[in-house]
């Protein structure tokens, strides 16, 4: 069968992204866009996830947890995990290391926690965009070690891509990179190319979405499709 | 110590953002991961990178630094140019590179 994915979101916790983007928000446009697999990836941080849960849970899609982790590289990866205990128990080892800088709002946005119904319950006082103390290679390893899926984002942007920083796509175990343009305007050897829309305002949700063949549409699914390459895009 | 208008007349380097001239620069940090940037700037430094987007100015605002030179032909985009001029943060850009800009400035405030 036929699933429509996306799996690179920001909501309101995370400091660039709108502060009107709530995880249910995120639930409810992505499903009426026709998403059936949607990922919630904030910046170096779990904290939304709960409610992104739960509003899945009531939607009836699947939810799909994740990090947009910034590696010391300063290199951005997806880290999508099948449960919420599992992301969360991740968010929490990320969230330890990362630099102690406080955010400053007026420069890089808010950082709002939030329930299901969409009331800000926290604003996290910790910089998210800093940089995670871990390596790359062994950050990729360590989201494959725990069942995860380990997705280099963006693959071909200037800033915060592995191509970028690095010069070079490492032979490293992905299970997928994440491309803006589809064919890749860079080298990606035989990896399952993915799109994802990294929405970080309402109109950005389901820019990007693509299509996996599976025989479920779960986690289970994802996995199985980016093993066999079973990947189709929009256009 | 050198003025922002020194920097722009003695470098010669093609201006994006006019800055706030009353600001000084004192010394330079060379750096292209904006973390370390973050973390181990001086305020009153000038920005040596090649990290031509707008989180350089959010960067360069939060550690105080009044000035940013892009190197090896970046050029600024243009959400860049206006965070910078909402800042009051100047902007030059060259063709030499990180290791030049660093020379020329470390001269000009005589620390070399």
């Amino acid at each position: 069968m036929r699933f429509c994915i996306d799996l690179h979101n920001h909501s309101c916790l995370s400091p660039c992204g709108s502060d009107v983007m709530l995880p249910s928000i995120l639930a409810m446009e992505a499903s009426d866009k026709g998403i059936d697999i949607l990922a919630l990836t904030d910046h170096n941080c779990a904290r939304n996830l709960g409610p992104f849960a739960e509003a899945c849970e009531i939607i009836g899609i699947t939810g799909v947890f994740g990090i947009e982790v910034n590696t010391v590289e300063e290199i951005h990866v997806l880290a999508l995990f099948e449960t919420l205990s599992q992301a969360l128990e991740f968010g929490k080892w990320v969230e330890s290391i990362l630099p102690k800088i406080k955010n400053s709002p007026r420069l890089f946005g808010k950082q709002y926690v939030c329930d299901v119904a969409g009331n800000y319950i926290e604003e996290v006082d910790i910089f998210l965009y800093g940089q995670a103390n871990v390596s790359f290679d062994n950050l990729i390893e360590l989201i494959i070690g725990q069942g995860g899926l380990a997705i280099p984002a963006h693959i071909d942007r200037p800033s915060n891509s592995v191509t970028a920083n690095l010069g070079f796509l490492p032979r490293l175990p992905y299970s997928a990179v994440e491309s803006i343009i589809v064919p890749p305007i860079v080298e990606t050897y035989d990896y399952t190319v993915i799109q994802g829309s990294d929405a970080h305002y309402m109109e950005h949700i389901g820019r990007r979405r693509c299509y996996i063949e599976a025989q479920t549409g779960n986690f289970a699914g994802l996995k199985e499709a980016f093993l066999k390459n079973n990947i189709s895009f929009m256009n | 110590m050198i003025s922002i208008e020194q920097l722009f007349s003695h470098l010669g380097y093609k201006k994006f953002s006019e800055g706030d001239l009353q600001k000084t620069i004192t010394t330079g940090y060379t750096s292209d991961l904006l973390s370390d940037v973050m973390g181990n700037a001086d305020e009153g430094s000038v920005l040596i990178t090649i990290q031509a987007h707008k989180n350089t100015i959010a960067v360069a605002s939060l550690v105080g630094m009044p000035a940013i030179i892009l190197c090896n032909g970046r050029t600024p985009t243009e959400d860049m140019i206006g965070a910078a001029k909402e800042e009051g943060i100047a902007i030059l850009a060259t063709s030499e590179s990180q290791f030049t800009a660093s020379y020329k400035v470390a001269k000009l405030l005589a620390l070399v």
